[in-house]
C-alpha cells in the first residue's frame, strides 16, 4: 500500500471525483428537467439551472394522479411485510441455529433452494395461487407472498451461529422460557443483523414492482412504483411532470440511504445469496 | 443424537415425567425439538405455499393449455414443442442471453476496478463512495424512467455523442442500438452494487499479505496479480453468479423503456412469460417458458451455493 502523493496521485484523484458526478449527471438531469417548462426541455445549450424554476410542475404532477394514497400502500405494505418477514425469519434462523431436531440440516436447504425462485419466473403460478385466495386486490396479496423470502432466515441464522450456545442455555436454566430466551437475549445480541435485514427488506419492497403489478388493477391499491409507471405511461411526453414525479418517489430511499448508510451497505455486501 | 441439551437443571423434570400421560412430549429433549419446529413453522409454511407449491404448479401447467376461463386442459409436451418451434422464443432467449453477458461481463471488470480505487488511500473517502453508490440507490422505475428519457432522440446521449463529433444514435428504434443502450444502463445502475460486495473482499484480505509481498519485492500489479487475485477468488465467482442470476431476471425496466421492442430486440424471457401468460392469457405456455428460465437461473444458484459451501466464511 504505497501512499504516494505526488501528481499523479492528485491527477488519479481528480479523475475519480469526475466520474463519480459524471455518473451523476443522469439524476441530475432528472431534477433539472423537473423544473423547466414543457417548451426547453431538450433546449440547447441544456440549462442545467432553469430560469426561473418552475416550481409548480410538483403540485401539477402531484395532483394528477392520487400519489398520497401509493404512499400511504407502500408505507403500509413495506412496514408489513418488514414487520413480519424479520419477525418470522429471525425465529426460523433461531431454531435452525439454537435447536437440534430431525431434518433440520434438510429443511434448511429446502429454504435455502427457494432463493432460487424469483417472482420473475414463478409470476403464473403464484398469482394464481393469490386468485384461488381471493387475494387479488388486497393488502393481504400484496404483503403475505412478498413475506416469503428465504434471505432472512439465511441471514439471521449465520449471526446466530456465531454466539455461543452455552449463553443460550444460561438463560434457559434461569427459566427465561423459549420465546423470552429469544427477545431477551438473542435478539438485543444481534440488533446490528436485525436492523440490517430490517433495512434490506424495506428497501426491497418499497421498490417491489413485479408483484404489486401483476396482482393489483384497483388504482386505491397502488403502490408507489406502479403509480409512477402508470404516469409514466399516461404522459409520455410531459416529461417536465413525469421528472417532477420521479424525483420525488426517489426522496424515500435516498433518506433511508443517507440514514442507514452502514446498514444498508451490509445489507448488499452480504446479500450474495439474495440475489 | 449430537447436542442432546439435557441439562442438570432438567434432570427432576425429566425424572418427573416418567409414567405420566404423554411422555414424549414432556421430556426435555422433546419438548426442545418440538420448540425448534414451532418456531421454524410459520417460515416453512409460507415458503412451502408460495415458493414450493408455485414450483410444482409450474411444473403442472406447463402440461397443460389454460386460458383462466376454462379448467386446464391436459396437453402433454405440447407446449414445449411449441416453444422449441417459436421464433419469438429464440429470439427472446438469444436478447436474454445478449444482455446478460453482455453486461455481467463489463461489470465483472468496471465494479472490481472501482472496488480497487476505494481500496486505495483516498481523500474524502465516504462521501466520494457514496457518490458513487447513488445510481444503486435510485428506485428501478425511476431509473428506468431517467433512461428511457437519455435515450430519447434528442436526450443526453446523443447530445453528448454530438458534442463530441459522433452521430445520433436512434436508441429506441434501432434494432442494434437498443442492447446496447439497455447494456449500458444496467452497468450505470449494477456496477456500484457490486463494487460494494467486490470491496468487502477486499477488505477481508489481511494487510500483512501485502506486507509480506512488499518485502519480497512485489509491489503495485505484481502484488495484485500475486497477493490480490487469488485471495479474492471466492468474491470474484461470487459476483459472477449473482450478477448472471440478476440480470437474467431483469423486468421493469425492458418494460417501462421500450415494452419489449423494437420488432422484439428486447424482449428478455421474464417479459415473454408476462405477455404469454397475462397479455394473451396463455398460461401453460408461459409456464412452460417459466420452466425454461428457473432451468437457467437453478444452474447458476447451484453453482452459487456450491461456492458458498467452499467458501470458509458461509
Amino acid at each position: 500500500m504505497a501512499r504516494r502523493f505526488g501528481l499523479l496521485y492528485w491527477l488519479g484523484v481528480l479523475l475519480v471525483a469526475a466520474w463519480g458526478l459524471v455518473q451523476l449527471v443522469p439524476i441530475l438531469w432528472m431534477i433539472s428537467t423537473s423544473l423547466k417548462p414543457l417548451n426547453q426541455i431538450f433546449a440547447l445549450p441544456i440549462q442545467w439551472i432553469p430560469r426561473p424554476p418552475q416550481w409548480s410542475n410538483y403540485p401539477q404532477a402531484w395532483n394528477e394522479f392520487p400519489f398520497a394514497r401509493y404512499f400511504v400502500n407502500s408505507f403500509i405494505v413495506s412496514a408489513s411485510v418488514t414487520v413480519l418477514n424479520v419477525f418470522l425469519a429471525g425465529l426460523a434462523g433461531y431454531s435452525l441455529s439454537k435447536y437440534r431436531y430431525f431434518g433440520q440440516r434438510a429443511l434448511f436447504i429446502a429454504i435455502l433452494s427457494t432463493l432460487m425462485l424469483p417472482i420473475e419466473v414463478l409470476m403464473v403460478p403464484t398469482f394464481l395461487i393469490a386468485k384461488t385466495f381471493g387475494w387479488l386486490n388486497t393488502y393481504q396479496g400484496l404483503v403475505i407472498p412478498a413475506v416469503a423470502d428465504a434471505f432472512g432466515v439465511f441471514l439471521m441464522r449465520q449471526f446466530m451461529l456465531g454466539l455461543p450456545d452455552s449463553l443460550v442455555e444460561a438463560a434457559r436454566i434461569d427459566g427465561a422460557g423459549e420465546l423470552g430466551t429469544y427477545f431477551r437475549i438473542v435478539v438485543p445480541l444481534i440488533w446490528p443483523a436485525v436492523l440490517t435485514l430490517a433495512i434490506f427488506t424495506w428497501r426491497e419492497t418499497w421498490d417491489a414492482f413485479v408483484w404489486p403489478f401483476i396482482i393489483i388493477s384497483e388504482d386505491s391499491l397502488r403502490t408507489v412504483p406502479i403509480g409512477l409507471q402508470r404516469f409514466q405511461e399516461q404522459y409520455v411526453t410531459t416529461y417536465n411532470s413525469v421528472m417532477a414525479i420521479s424525483t420525488i418517489a426517489m426522496i424515500p430511499l435516498v433518506l433511508l440511504f443517507f440514514f442507514f448508510q452502514r446498514a444498508f451497505i451490509r445489507g448488499i455486501a452480504l446479500s450474495g445469496l439474495k440475489e | 443424537m449430537v447436542g442432546l441439551r439435557t441439562t442438570p437443571a432438567d434432570m427432576p423434570a425429566k425424572a418427573r415425567d416418567v409414567g405420566r400421560a404423554r411422555p414424549w412430549l414432556r421430556s426435555a429433549e422433546a419438548r426442545h425439538q418440538a420448540w425448534g419446529y414451532l418456531f421454524l413453522a410459520p417460515m416453512f409454511l409460507l415458503l412451502v405455499v408460495f415458493k414450493f407449491v408455485p414450483m410444482l404448479q409450474a411444473f403442472y401447467l406447463s402440461l397443460t393449455s389454460y386460458d383462466l376461463l376454462s379448467p386446464p386442459r391436459f396437453v402433454g409436451l405440447r407446449n414445449y414443442a411449441t416453444l422449441l418451434q417459436d421464433p419469438l422464443f429464440h429470439q427472446s432467449v438469444g436478447v436474454t442471453a445478449y444482455y446478460v453477458f453482455g453486461t455481467c461481463v463489463l461489470i465483472w471488470f468496471v465494479s472490481l476496478g472501482m472496488a480497487l480505487i476505494f481500496n486505495a488511500p483516498l481523500p474524502a473517502k465516504n462521501v466520494l463512495r457514496t457518490i458513487y453508490f447513488i445510481p444503486a440507490i435510485v428506485p428501478v422505475v425511476v431509473y428506468a424512467i431517467i433512461w428511457l428519457f437519455l435515450f430519447h432522440p434528442y436526450g443526453l446521449l446523443n447530445v453528448a455523442l454530438h458534442a463530441i463529433g459522433l452521430p445520433a444514435v436512434q436508441w429506441l428504434s434501432d434494432t442494434r442500438a437498443v442492447l446496447p443502450g439497455f447494456i449500458l444502463s444496467s452497468l450505470w445502475r449494477f456496477a456500484p452494487y457490486f463494487m460494494i460486495i467486490y470491496l468487502a473482499g477486499l477488505q477481508s484480505i489481511p494487510l500483512e499479505y501485502y506486507e509480506a509481498a512488499a518485502i519480497d519485492g512485489a509491489a503495485g500489479a505484481q502484488a495484485f496479480r500475486c497477493v490480490t487475485l487469488p485471495l479474492l477468488r471466492p468474491t470474484i465467482l461470487l459476483v459472477v453468479v449473482v450478477s448472471i442470476i440478476l440480470m437474467s431476471k431483469v423486468f421493469t425496466n425492458v418494460l417501462i423503456i421500450t415494452g419489449g421492442g423494437p420488432a422484439g430486440a428486447t424482449r428478455v424471457l421474464s417479459l415473454f412469460i408476462y405477455q404469454t401468460g397475462f397479455q394473451y392469457f396463455k398460461m401453460g405456455l408461459a409456464s412452460a417458458a417459466s420452466i425454461f428460465l428457473l432451468f437457467g437461473t437453478m444452474t447458476f444458484t447451484l453453482l452459487q451455493l456450491r461456492l458458498f459451501r467452499d467458501d470458509p466464511r458461509g
